[in-house]
């Protein structure tokens, strides 16, 4: 079992991370000193400052920082202190913890800048393990006393803290509620959208969500999971119902209003001082830091305005056919699609980052690298203002990490052989951009190194010698090929190329070519497309293969009882199916797709995917659903081979090709009722 | 193929975990960001590989462990648990409540592959 994992190739990751928690880090405790002194418990920052310091430890832990490790782990302790007295901190604990993200946050800009991390000061520890003796000694005193009741069943209420009881009962006020909303999570929903992480964010827009506590046992709709959401909030009870996805959704008071009392002076709403500045509002220097979840939303909005706009236009077509005056509805309509193409654009530039941004982290990697390899090394980066998708940028990343990585680890020689060479001591590993065409950049990794011996790498490989540099490279990127040489390298070329070539290849759709020359130098030469399409999908098997569809196409997922199937006499062996009271056609996707020809009638899968085929149900047995995740999906774009019912092909992590199809599309095409205009509102739904 | 559930609210430390385990032949990962995204996921389709944090904004671990093995579908389902030094007190309640392994960070990738090799193949009965 090889050690083929490097953690140390995760430290940019970390340090963007580090970057982000210690910003939470940071906004909380200055929540926090506003409250204590307005002499109130924030026990929510409190939280979410511990687990910003928590995450940070464990993280720097893994990266093996450990001077970080040591003050994180005294600032929880006494974090941990004040979550059990309800949320207090005591006053003097402010000082000493504003102290340690300081140094947290001066250690992180050391590693960023390619130093290694200072100690602790002495004096800071001192002065956090001096809090944690004062926290343990006067956190008794909990105020919990006299406040409302909460209308919770026993199972439920026992599963709140001391604070978060605190919080629920004494934050509602005037029009504020505390009230609980159930919800009962799906399949059907899932695909719809509505997980428990959607429900949260919308009624987080709603109110504050003080706990979520799931709840196993038998559900409305058979499921066996409901989330109880406690809530402080000042929407009615149908916003927030319609937020969880409607019924079986239900909303019931928390608080009991009878009971309520005054609140005690000094208590004061905490929803008052949660009123944090939202992170996005924060401009520096002209620019705004947006999560990348919130342009996907407005991307996922824009395409539902897309489908919308295919349906007005069918709509007018029908009208045109049956004689109305459609002139100036089809001029508005040709402008309308213009104008959702330039959206579409717009949004999609947001997403682009300048590619110099994404390999700013490298120059910390070589300085890791000449220190652990004890070889003279310089980064030479040559990098222009191009601009990348943020999901390509984030995949690319890996891939230029692991080749520099192997440029360092395997290529340069040591000093003293270079100079024997002739060569000066420092070697250089250059990563250039040069330009971008045909919607493809154009980038180079390249070493002054020894260049990679053909003749090793096929004996090591037991082949004969690869004829051209293409044929080395496929060697090279064999799953687990290494030329590694336990005496005298730490990673060898050919370590991870093959995941260098799935993520550039396979997950991006990209090139992938090499040039070399042995004692002068390596050059890794890629192609990546500047802009990838992300896909919520759906992952099913049928007839052993793999296939995934658009979450957001699929009606429903339902399973197939083969005793509820109906087959009319005469309908051609056409299978119906029982759905809420109405007949359903069932598909065999396995015979649409030719998998099964003349395969029993039985074979028509234990799952269906229900997905509407102009505007009617039609159910696709499957045989298994594997799951649902989020795919890149490489449209296939030659012409030549454009199949309808075939949106794409994407890598599922396997490295095996696996269709992405459009189940409607596929089933007009093979349902002998091809028409010309469903495949242009099927173009239409794929804009540009 | 075996289905890998990794859940964790760090996006580095899920990227970490499906390193260490990515050259364990066959393997699918799926991430879940909180608790409660897990035990939704686990709800609605099988696993065969839990890797849980302890620690997470709204549940913590111990509560997605109790979850399930408070279903009779999921009782087998191995879990390995990913820890931080100080988490002592919960390891001990996590153990209680049913989790089949432990992995105190910092660990290598070949310690936590190790372990779900171990609990992979090695029958769950």
């Amino acid at each position: 079992m090889s050690a083929s994992v490097d953690l140390a190739d995760f430290l940019p990751a970390y340090l963007a991370e580090a970057e982000e928690l210690l910003g939470t880090g940071h906004r909380q405790l200055l929540a926090m000193e506003v409250s204590l002194r307005r002499g109130v418990a924030h026990p929510r920052a409190v939280r979410e400052l511990f687990r910003a310091v928590h995450t940070l430890k464990g993280l720097s832990a893994m990266v093996d920082v450990e001077p970080i490790v040591d003050i994180a782990h005294w600032m929880e302790t006494c974090l941990r202190n004040a979550d059990r007295a309800g949320g207090r901190l005591p006053q003097a604990s402010v000082e000493p913890l504003m102290e340690g993200l300081r140094e947290i946050e001066q250690r992180v800009r050391q590693l960023a800048a390619g130093k290694s991390a200072a100690p602790v000061p002495a004096g800071l520890l001192a002065r956090l393990e001096a809090l944690e003796v004062a926290g343990a000694a006067g956190g008794g005193g909990v105020a919990t006393g006299g406040a409302a009741a909460l209308a919770l069943e026993e199972a439920l209420a026992s599963r709140l803290s001391p604070a978060e009881r605190e919080q629920l009962t004494t934050g509602v006020t005037g029009a504020r509620r505390a009230v609980r909303l159930d919800f009962i999570p799906g399949a059907d929903r899932a695909a719809s959208g509505t997980t428990i992480n959607t429900v949260r964010e919308r009624v987080a827009s709603l109110g504050e969500t003080v706990k979520v506590l799931p709840l196993s046992g038998p559900t409305v709709g058979g499921g066996s999971l409901t989330f109880v959401l406690l809530v402080l909030t000042e929407a009615s009870d149908a916003e927030l119902q319609e937020a969880a996805g409607g019924p079986p959704a239900s909303v019931r008071p928390l608080v009991v209003p009878a009971t309520a009392e005054a609140p005690a002076p000094g208590l004061e709403a905490p929803g008052v001082l949660e009123e944090e500045e939202p992170e996005e509002s924060r401009r520096s220097g002209g620019t705004l830091r947006v999560e990348v979840s919130r342009l996907d939303e407005a991307l996922e909005r824009l395409a539902a305005l897309v489908v919308n706009r295919s349906r007005l236009s069918r709509a007018v077509a029908a009208l045109t056919a049956a004689g109305a005056p459609t002139r100036e509805l089809n001029a508005i309509l040709q402008e309308n699609a213009r104008q959702l193409r330039d959206m579409r654009t717009a949004i999609l530039r947001l997403r682009m980052v300048r590619v110099g941004d994404v390999l700013e982290r490298l120059p910390l990697l070589v300085r890791g690298l000449r220190r652990s390899t004890g070889k003279a090394v310089r980064l030479a980066l040559d990098v222009g203002d191009e601009e990348l998708d943020k999901a390509v940028a984030d995949r690319l990343l890996p891939a230029l990490v692991h080749l520099v990585r192997n440029a360092v680890d395997h290529a340069l020689e040591l000093p003293e052989a270079r100079r024997a060479l002739g060569k000066p001591d420092e070697g250089v590993v250059r990563v250039a951009t040069h330009g971008r065409a045909g919607g493809l950049l154009d980038l180079t990794v390249s070493d002054d190194g020894r260049g990679v011996d053909a003749q090793a790498v096929a004996a090591r490989a037991r082949v004969p010698m690869p004829a051209t540099p293409d044929a080395l490279l496929e060697l090279l990127c064999r799953p687990g090929f290494s030329t590694r040489d336990a005496a005298n390298a730490t990673s060898g070329r050919g370590m991870g190329m093959d995941i260098v070539r799935r993520i550039i290849v396979e997950q991006l759709g990209g090139e992938l070519a090499l040039e070399t020359r042995p004692g002068a130098g390596t050059t890794f030469r890629l192609r990546v497309p500047l802009t990838i399409t992300l896909l919520d999908a759906l992952v099913f098997e049928c007839a052993g293969l793999r296939y995934a569809v658009a979450v957001g196409s699929v009606e429903e997922l339902i399973e197939v009882d083969a005793a509820r199937l109906a087959r009319p006499a005469g309908a051609g062996g056409l299978c119906l199916l029982e759905r809420r009271g109405s007949a359903v056609p069932l598909v065999s996707l396995a015979r649409l797709l030719g998998l099964a020809p003349g395969a029993a009638q039985d074979a028509m899968g234990a799952k269906a995917l229900l997905v509407r085929q102009r505007g009617e149900l039609v159910a696709f047995g499957v045989d298994r659903l594997v799951g649902q995740q989020e795919i890149v999906l490489r449209p296939l774009e030659d012409p030549l081979v454009r199949v309808p019912g075939v949106v794409g092909a994407t890598d599922l992590g396997d490295g095996q090709p696996t269709l992405v199809l459009d189940l409607a599309a596929l089933g007009l095409a093979r349902g002998g009722k091809p028409s010309r205009r469903e495949a242009s509102a099927k173009a239409e739904r794929y804009l540009s | 193929m075996a289905e890998v559930l990794v859940v964790d609210d760090s996006k580095v430390m899920r990227d970490m975990v499906v390193a260490c385990l990515r050259p364990y032949p066959g393997l699918t990962f799926t991430h879940a960001s909180s608790g409660l995204e897990a035990i939704e996921r686990l709800s609605l389709q099988p696993y065969d590989l839990l890797v849980l944090d302890l620690n997470m904004p709204d549940i913590g671990g111990i509560e997605v462990v109790e979850f399930v093995r408070g279903q009779d579908r999921l009782r087998e389902l191995p879990i390995i648990i990913v820890t931080t030094r100080g988490d002592e007190a919960s390891r001990a309640r996590a153990l209680a409540a049913g989790a089949s392994r432990f992995m105190t960070k910092p660990f290598t990738p070949d310690a936590i592959l190790a372990e779900a090799r171990g609990l992979l193949e090695g029958g769950r009965a």
